[in-house]
């Protein structure tokens, strides 16, 4: 069906809105943020956003769901290919690295976010934790078999958001994946492998 | 633009993705049965629930209720959400 130049219009503007929005969530904090502020940095009328985003619940959720669909796949392609565990863990931390501001938001605010909103950083993990799996079943010769996979990809998980949610104090004004890259993925490795890779480890 | 599998939500990148690698089904090869037809809405939402569980560790009731949100979102469980 063709559009009419109206509907593309209209699309345009949602897209901005969107961009707009999520430029505003990683600068100020996802629910520091008015739908008023999108629309005044956006540079369109109260009643133009209105058109689009009803609530502030609306906004957020969208913005969210978006830009976790986007992440969720971005993180399956880098992550997917991934051979041995030091590749999976980096290229899940350069996935975190290109969308940090956002990310590290969504780390701070989700239990706090609309339901469907939270169930779109879930699905995130999701993602991640599919990988992670499989990763593991790949590598059993090499991962502890004595901890729970549950665990595992938890502690994992733990570890980065604990470093992101605390960028002020780790890495003040800088990227903290880019900063602690090597030291996270260095010693999570040697927590999670068997004294031979550890060995190996070493020798690197 | 990569494929959306309709009953999970996984992006399917590569023919592997796919069931018997047949990159023109619009489902992935874990929602597919052995046969290669798609699973039904109570297998995909028992095995959501176990996945959660498994790599995640979430609580069961909690499980099954992100589980139950999250495929009402799918195109294939949307009416499923409506009844
Ligand atoms: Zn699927």
């Amino acid at each position: 069906m063709k559009k009419t130049m109206r509907q593309m219009q209209k699309e345009q503007t949602k897209e901005r809105l969107l961009e707009t929005a999520c430029q505003l969530f990683s600068k100020q904090g996802i629910l520091n943020t008015r739908v008023a502020d999108v629309a005044q940095a956006a540079g369109v009328s109260h009643g133009t956003i209105f058109l689009h985003f009803e609530t502030q619940e609306r906004l957020v959720t969208e913005v969210v769901e978006r830009y976790c669909g986007g992440m969720a796949a971005r993180l399956h392609e880098l992550t997917c290919s991934c051979g041995d565990v030091r590749e999976f863990l980096s290229a899940h931390l350069e996935g975190i690295m290109e969308f940090e501001p956002f990310y590290t938001r969504l780390v701070i605010e989700n239990r706090f976010l609309p339901l469907g909103a939270r169930d779109a950083w879930i699905t995130v993990q999701s993602a991640i934790s599919y990988h992670f799996s499989q990763m593991v079943e790949r590598e059993i010769s090499l991962v502890r078999t004595d901890v729970p996979l549950s665990v595992l990809f938890n502690t994992w998980m733990g570890l980065i958001h604990y470093y992101l949610e605390n960028g002020d104090l780790f890495a003040p004004g800088e990227s903290v994946i880019h900063r602690y890259k090597n030291v996270l993925c260095g010693n999570y490795l040697k927590m999670i492998t068997t004294e031979r890779m550890k060995h190996d480890a070493k020798s690197i | 633009m990569m494929k959306i599998c309709i009953a999970c939500g996984m992006p399917m990148s590569q023919a592997a993705d796919f069931p018997d690698g047949d990159e023109s089904k619009d489902y992935c090869v874990y929602c597919a049965r052995p046969d290669g037809m798609m699973q039904s809405y109570p297998e995909k939402l028992e095995g959501t629930v176990a996945f959660l569980m498994r790599t995640q560790g979430f609580d069961e009731k909690a499980a099954r209720e992100v589980a139950v949100r999250t495929l009402a979102q799918l195109p294939a469980w949307k009416a499923v959400r409506s009844e």
